[in-house]
């Protein structure tokens, strides 16, 4: 009796490269189940060390290209409590202008260019468009997800790496016409998202697998008065509720042989999961109002501890982007340019993002020159990895009626419900599926 | 004739370059009905191997493993491009070469259980392959990806011209940075992004590498009559395209 063994080299419709090595032993029992990120290592921690407090964020932002203004945030948040700056409050609302454009972008692209393929039977969004009845939904994803890169552009010059936020606020501010014409195309936009919603709660309810629930703590930021993204305390399903510079406390990271990613746990605990679904769980009160309002309507319950209604919670937050975006741009009106104003001072910092995919914790040293003395980096995917060891662990031996071919694309499933960025998390994905027997 | 086939291939890097093609949105689709995309894992499920008429490479080469990829990929695309600063020049992942630390010792800084963690210094791809063609930028630039497919269909080479961004900058009637006592590295950067960074009041970071004919070391010395200082100007040419021996002219002239 040989074992079953299921190989994907390279994972399809994740960022980065990684793998998944699934054994299977002749009585059905999972032999091995890991998610091998061989992305190789770049060593931002080890080369920040010596640069200068402004690039740190400019260079973190570059970790990934999927997520980089989660990266900027944290690092600029970080290095303003370590020099102890203060910002206007129109600099933290046009952060979370900037911030809430790249969850619109990041989501937009996931539901529906690396997600939806799985559920419509297609090989990948290209594919889809060639079909006619499912073209206008492309059209109209791909229509979002340019108003999405369209709102970074306007702030900050770029689809990506973003070129006017620095420590203290922004070199450039954007009209307040301008912002307006982005807020008519975002009221416009707002059927499409309820939509979403729809199509997500409809092809997840249609899964044949409804029984893969599996508890495990959530983990996620939970803002005053409002939903998190830039900051926040650090709280969880489990009753964690810590400051978010107290992250190196209270999430820890361990090495595990053959794989590139440190391995998460809470401090006390096991591991935990970090994305949208964790911060629907822990911060349903606080989304949009109509965003409540569909997820009555689609029969979506928080908690929820089933990894596939991420994608739900991923659309729930695109409507709440929205509505939240229309209300930025009210309240912020007409900017003014501020210059960045403060004086270089050593010190310690650390800060907390949410990231499209989970919480994103940045902080180190900075000494009386402005020099960065040490940087800490843990990346949402990293957090995720060993928890989505877990959901194999638990999943695998549901699903061995499957054959080959299907449990593979399950597994691939599981990984993407997590949305990784394995340059993120420093590394990659690709899916190695044995079964003995 | 047959739709040339396209390769998308990625290396250290934050995939930000193969988002960007992704961000086509309002072409995205005409490009795909004119090409075949035959090799893009973060986009398709579906993938295959080569020979293709275009492989764009993102990234930087930091280990042994993917120099041996990009010897088969070199093989496999008759026209070869890098696509972004890492893949261009090493862009960030080659600040690593110039940190002053060794190999171990950034291993033991990152990975405080060592285990076989193989990585090289950062060299952009034509380090140790020929390449056809640069997508230069960090994120490459989308209206110049679209140039240079749409050029190869006509089986034309994109004239890409590397004059400094000052050209772009004074175009756009902007008011030198450096002047106003910025540091700015317009002077010595391949131009093409419209002076995206001085035109929103930020120094140029150098992004996209060396202009052609530039005299980094007079920059240099202008960085220290501004008041940086000698870390501070080393700091600015190596950072994305340090590798390169015009920056390095920068950087080694204080």
């Amino acid at each position: 009796m040989s074992d079953r063994r299921i190989i994907v080299d390279y994972i399809a419709r994740t960022e980065g490269d990684g793998a998944i090595d699934v054994v299977i032993g002749p009585n059905g029992e999972l032999k091995k189940a890991r998610w091998e990120v061989w992305e190789p290592p770049r060593f931002f921690e080890a080369f920040l060390v010596g640069r200068k407090y402004e690039e740190v964020p400019e260079m973190v932002q570059r970790i990934c290209g999927i997520c980089p203004h989660a990266h900027h945030l944290a690092a600029v948040k970080a290095v303003e409590r370590a020099m102890g700056v203060k910002v206007s409050r129109q600099t933290e609302l046009l952060r979370e202008l900037l911030h809430y454009g790249d969850w619109l972008q990041s989501h937009t692209l996931h539901v529906y260019c690396l997600a939806a393929p799985d559920y419509f039977g297609y090989e990948s969004v290209l594919a889809m468009a060639g079909n006619d009845e499912l073209l206008p939904v492309v059209k109209q994803a791909l229509s979002l997800k340019r108003l999405a890169n369209d709102i970074s552009v306007l702030i900050q010059g770029n689809e990506i790496q973003n070129r006017t936020s620095v420590v203290g606020g922004f070199t450039a501010v954007p009209s307040g016409s301008e912002l307006k014409k982005l807020q008519e195309r975002l009221k416009e936009a707002k059927d499409f998202a309820l939509a979403s919603v729809r199509l997500a709660a409809k092809v997840v309810a249609e899964d044949p697998y409804p029984e893969l629930v599996r508890k495990c703590e959530h983990v996620s930021l939970r803002d005053e008065g409002k939903y998190p993204i830039n900051g926040g305390r650090l709280v969880s399903t489990e009753g964690l509720d810590v400051p978010d510079w107290e992250y190196p406390e209270w999430l820890l990271e361990k090495h595990v042989p053959g794989c590139n990613c440190k391995h998460a746990v809470v401090k006390g605990r096991d591991s935990f999961l970090v994305g949208p679904l964790a911060r629907v769980n822990n911060n349903f009160e606080q989304l949009s109002e109509d965003a409540r309002a569909i997820a009555k309507e689609v029969g979506f319950n928080a908690p929820s501890f089933n990894p596939f209604h991420s994608i739900i919670a991923r659309t729930l937050e695109i409507v709440h982007a929205i509505d939240t975006l229309i209300a930025l741009i009210d309240e912020i009106g007409e900017p003014v340019y501020e210059k960045p104003k403060y004086k270089i001072k050593a010190g310690e910092g650390y800060a907390v993002t949410e990231a499209a995919r989970g919480i994103c914790c940045h902080g180190g040293r900075i000494d009386k020159d402005g020099v960065c003395q040490a940087w800490d980096i843990v990346a949402p995917t990293s957090r995720n990895v060993y928890n989505l060891e877990k959901d194999f662990e638990c999943f695998v031996p549901k699903l061995l009626d499957l054959s080959d071919e299907d449990l593979t694309l399950k597994c691939e499933m599981m990984i993407r419900n997590y949305d990784p960025c394995q340059s993120c998390a420093t590394h990659s994905i690709k899916v190695n599926l044995r079964r003995e027997g | 004739m047959a739709k040339p086939t396209i390769a998308f291939f990625k290396f250290s890097s934050c995939a930000g370059c193969q988002l960007n093609v992704l961000n086509l949105e309002p072409v995205l689709l005409d490009i795909v009905g004119a090409v075949d995309i035959r090799y893009f894992v973060m986009a398709k499920r579906e993938n295959f191997e080569g020979p293709y008429t275009i492989g764009f490479v993102e990234g930087a080469v930091t280990s042994p493993r993917e120099l041996m990829e990009l010897k088969k990929i070199r093989e496999e695309c008759s026209i070869l491009v890098a696509m972004g600063s890492c893949a261009c020049h090493g862009g960030i992942p080659s600040v690593k070469n110039y940190c002053g630390m060794t190999q171990k010792e950034m291993e033991e800084k990152v990975y405080t259980e060592l285990w076989d963690l193989k990585s090289v210094p950062a060299h952009g791809i034509d380090y140790y392959v020929k390449v056809d063609a640069y997508l230069k930028g960090c994120p490459m630039d989308k209206d110049e990806f679209v140039m240079l497919v749409t050029n190869a269909l006509k089986g034309l080479n994109p004239l890409f011209r590397y004059h400094s961004i000052c050209n772009e900058c004074k175009l756009k009637e902007n008011s030198c940075l450096l002047t106003k006592g910025i540091p700015c590295m317009g002077p010595v950067t391949a131009a093409g992004c419209g002076a995206q960074c001085p035109s929103l009041g930020r120094g140029c970071e150098g992004c996209r590498g060396p202009a052609s004919d530039c005299n980094a070391a007079s920059l240099a010395r202008t960085f220290i009559d501004i008041g940086l200082s000698r870390d501070d100007v080393v700091r600015k040419f190596r950072k994305y395209a340090g590798n390169t021996p015009e920056f390095s002219k920068g950087a080694e002239a204080v």
